[in-house]
């Protein structure tokens, strides 16, 4: 191996090497902290909700005019939904998970000690909620229509019971097993008392980037302040049929108001992330354009050095080196140049994800992406380099004696 | 140690076929020093090309210490060039990047040389040419004579069979050109077989035997008793 004259060969001939490894620093710099912002993104997306998402659609119902009665428009679309072909349930709801509209707010296991608050979405429906969502109850039971509270706007909140998911019974209570809180008592910021009468395995808030993705409260209210989300459970294979009759059955019952947003989970979830996936769209983009360029210009350096050193390359055959021996001078040669770029381009990668996590409030990358770029571009070199590697091992050893 | 017998080389250029060299015989023996000599375009480079494995013929027969090498695969005759020749080329071809220590080095590398023999036959070979207290300077730093020193350290260092030289005083002048012959000529008087292209005709004159070459063919194959040298 020529590791030795190698080294010694390029630091007197620095200036094409350290552009290339220039350019592999700032690749590696980009491409690592890119991908781990495209990741992070397709993590969000991605995320299960807890809802049977293939069957359900929603609508929003505005009232407007004196006229309009809220509870009365509420009782009826419920009865008019719940009894058409095809629906297997439908409630009414304040938010839409995964919608990036809703409400949150602290809550915790003391009064009063708002600064130990743990932040949750806070869903208000009615004991069909469990039902439509096709959430899974692991704990306690759901609510009783009996206790299904209708809220008038303005009117002060009340003790009750509540369902929480999972995450945020153990958010709450994080020595304690989940199932084990069934009854106990916590508070909102308004020192509200709620006692957890269900558990939930899964249901998320409304902002699929948020930290407190899982957490959720879900009460037992219907708000009357004229504007609803209907949330529609279809039985299978009846989505895509129903979506257009739920919105002309509800208009069919009141024309005191509007109806807007009739549309799929998945429509709400593809809405929902048009600023992710442009921005992964975008950065897979800048990635792919990035390691072209890197590739290129490895080559194109391969290619100008090749010939540059066509009558070295052509000694070196009449001094007894083989095919493989000159191919891999070259890849030795770029392994080198490509080690100094990747070991720079990995301090340039977390110094930029420090600032990216101080500025942009990402998380911190994990250490195997670091690596793992660092292993991508290596071996980038090295496909780059092999082609022209390959035509300088085939150069006649005549080349020496020609005057080129 | 060297037989070539009824040797051609013809090169085809689209339609037309040229015919560098045609019916080429001759024998070199051990310790011999051989000059080749003819007009330009005569064949010589080509001739030195198939006599140092650097390409083959496309007739002929060519034993190499007794081994038909005509029709060897390409790593055979690199290990073949490795082991038993020596080149000294007219540009000295030394490697610009390299000191000499690493210019030497070359060859014993391909050779899988282990570390300390490459240094001692390095070392012995820049001591022989004068060079070894500046084994860490690059070839820049030397005068044409000095580097093409260099080159034949490295054509030495391996210890060959025999040393093809290119119009190795091609490119200096008279008085170093004159202490690079006495070199060549003092590692011939050790042994060290030579064939050397030149067109220097005093070069020639002075040499045991002279080979000169016209249109491919050789003309004349003149031996003497006694060589100066030059």
């Amino acid at each position: 191996m020529e590791f030795g004259p190698i080294l010694r060969s390029l630091l007197r001939n620095k200036t094409g090497a350290l552009l290339i490894a220039l350019q592999i620093m700032v690749t590696l710099t980009v491409i690592v902290n890119a991908i781990y912002i495209i990741q992070e993104r397709s993590q969000h997306m991605t995320k299960p909700s807890g809802l049977d998402e293939a069957n359900i659609t929603h609508i929003l119902s505005i009232g407007y005019g004196e006229s309009f009665n809220a509870e009365a428009t509420t009782d009826n679309d419920l009865r008019v939904l719940r009894g058409m072909t095809g629906v297997a349930d439908a409630t009414v709801i304040n938010a839409i998970p995964v919608s990036s509209s809703g409400s949150s707010n602290g809550y915790m296991v003391e009064p009063g000690r708002l600064e130990l608050a743990v932040m949750a979405a806070q869903y208000r429906s009615d004991d069909h909620a469990i039902s439509t969502m096709g959430l899974e109850l692991i704990a306690g039971e759901n609510f009783s229509p009996n206790e299904i509270v209708r809220h008038e706007p303005g009117t002060a909140r009340t003790d009750t019971s509540v369902i929480v998911t999972r995450a945020m019974a153990e958010a709450l209570y994080p020595d304690d097993a989940a199932e084990t809180t069934i009854g106990r008592i916590f508070y909102a910021a308004d020192d509200t008392a709620l006692q957890i009468k269900g558990i939930v395995e899964r249901l998320q808030v409304p902002w699929p980037s948020a930290d407190f993705a899982e957490n959720s409260v879900i009460y037992p209210e219907i708000e009357l302040d004229g504007g609803n989300y209907y949330l529609v459970r279809h039985e299978p294979g009846y989505r895509d049929e129903n979506l257009p009759r739920v919105e002309e059955t509800l208009a069919a019952q009141n024309d005191t108001r509007v109806l807007r947003e009739n549309q799929t989970f998945e429509q709400t979830r593809t809405i929902t992330f048009i600023p992710d996936n442009a921005m992964t769209s975008i950065l897979s983009i800048v990635v792919s354009i990035l390691m072209f360029i890197t590739g290129l210009g490895i080559v194109g350096l391969a290619v100008f050095t090749i010939n540059r050193r066509r009558r070295q390359i052509g000694t070196r055959r009449a001094l007894g080196a083989g095919h493989i021996q000159i191919l891999r001078y070259f890849l030795v040669e770029n392994f080198v140049i490509s080690t100094v770029g990747v070991i720079f381009g990995a301090i340039m990668t977390v110094a930029l994800n420090m600032f990216l996590v101080n500025n942009f409030d990402l998380a911190p990358l994990q250490w195997y992406f670091v690596p793992a770029g660092m292993a991508v571009l290596l071996v980038l070199g090295q496909l780059a380099v092999v082609g022209p590697a390959w035509r300088a091992s085939r150069m006649s050893p005549a080349t020496a004696t020609r005057n080129i | 140690m060297l037989q070539m017998t009824n040797i051609g080389k013809t090169f085809l250029t689209g339609q037309v076929q040229t015919k560098a060299l045609d019916q080429i015989n001759l024998e070199v023996d051990e310790g011999e020093f051989v000059t080749i000599t003819g007009p330009s375009g005569c064949g010589k480079t080509t001739f030195l090309n198939i006599a140092g494995l650097l390409e083959n013929a496309t007739a002929g027969q060519y034993l190499l210490d007794g081994e038909d090498v005509s029709r060897l695969g390409d790593r055979q005759r690199a290990k073949l060039r490795n082991q038993k020749i020596g080149f000294i080329f007219q540009s000295f071809n030394l490697m610009p990047d390299l000191n000499l220590f690493d210019n030497v080095d070359v060859p014993l590398r391909y050779r899988g040389l282990g570390r300390g023999e490459r240094h001692q036959r390095i070392e012995e070979a820049l001591t022989n040419v004068g060079l070894w207290s500046r084994r860490k300077h690059l070839p820049a730093q030397l005068s044409g004579g000095q580097q093409q020193r260099v080159a034949i350290a490295r054509a030495l260092a391996g210890s060959p069979r025999f040393l093809l030289a290119d119009e190795p005083t091609g490119n200096l002048d008279s008085k170093t050109a004159a202490g690079v012959m006495s070199l060549l000529h003092e590692i011939n008087a050790k042994g060290t077989t030579i064939i050397m292209v030149t067109h220097d005709p005093v070069l020639a004159q002075n040499s045991r035997r002279n080979i000169d070459i016209l249109d491919g063919q050789i003309r004349d194959d003149a031996r003497r008793n006694t060589a100066a040298v030059a």
